[in-house]
């Protein structure tokens, strides 16, 4: 079950480490996020956040993936089956974001 | 293994459990009358009162575990099985009436069916990302600016001569 839980993120481009979440417990982890609760626990409120925001009334999700941007890497975070899917993926070399 | 505890009434035992703990002997020995028999007495009637205690103890305890391993030993009748599964699931239905309040937050909304398509898919645009961190920081001055101008007496008099 995992195998297949996790296939389709190790093939994710530029990814530097998984996490599969479900109900707050790391169901499978690799790479830089191996066993990374605190991060779970992190991106789980994140995601409950703003899954709460409606800015128009309608059925359909307000988003498919959450980004949390840093400078050399992106956390992508989405919701399948009950089921939080994190990856950290390594950002293009672009020039610093500047306010 | 199999064993369930109901923790009803767990606090009024132990109130009845202390306050039998601390009161002082029920029935004071004859203090006046020889001592060395007294204690000779004494102890073995305390020593009862102490064993009663404890097997009372034992019996609450006995009955307030569910103990599923040993259910066929004591030689329930079907019809007790059938009254103490009501009864059980009477009270857990009173328990979870009363803590729905307590449930946790809402599931979370099912984003998308290709999770890992979702993931896989290209970055959010650098010139996208300016933008928002533009907005941000336009939204963040402006609030900062808003101040109150005085312009006018806080306090003004009514027509006083």
């Amino acid at each position: 079950m995992s195998g297949a839980l996790t296939q389709g993120l190790e093939r994710v481009p530029a990814q530097v480490g998984y996490l599969v979440i479900s109900d707050g417990a790391v169901l499978a982890s690799s790479g830089e996020l191996q066993n990374d609760e605190v991060s779970a626990g992190l991106l789980s409120s994140l995601v409950s956040a703003a899954a709460g925001l409606r800015l128009q009334r309608g059925t359909e999700p307000p988003f498919k993936r959450l980004s949390v941007v840093f400078g050399d890497h992106s956390l992508l975070v989405t919701v399948s089956g009950q089921k939080l899917f994190v990856v950290k993926r390594q950002n293009h070399v672009q020039e610093p974001l500047t306010v | 293994m199999g064993c369930c505890y109901s923790s009803e009434g767990e606090a009024s035992e132990q109130e009845e459990e202390t306050k039998r703990l601390l009161e002082p002997d029920p029935s004071p020995p004859n203090k006046a009358l020889n001592g060395a028999e007294q204690s000779y007495h004494n102890l073995p009637s305390a020593r009862t009162d102490e064993q009663a205690m404890l097997s009372s103890i034992l019996a609450k305890t006995a009955i307030n575990i569910i103990d599923v391993s040993a259910a066929d030993s004591q030689g329930m009748e079907q019809h007790e099985y059938m009254d103490r599964a009501r009864q059980y699931s009477t009270r857990l239905a009173m328990l979870s009436s009363s803590l729905t309040h307590w449930k946790k937050a809402p599931a979370l909304p099912s984003l998308t069916n290709q999770p890992h398509q979702v993931l896989a898919s290209d970055p959010v645009p650098f010139a996208d990302l300016q933008q928002v961190s533009r907005i941000a920081a336009y939204a963040f001055s402006a609030l900062s600016q808003i101040r109150v101008d005085a312009k006018e007496e806080l306090v003004v008099q009514f027509g006083i001569p």
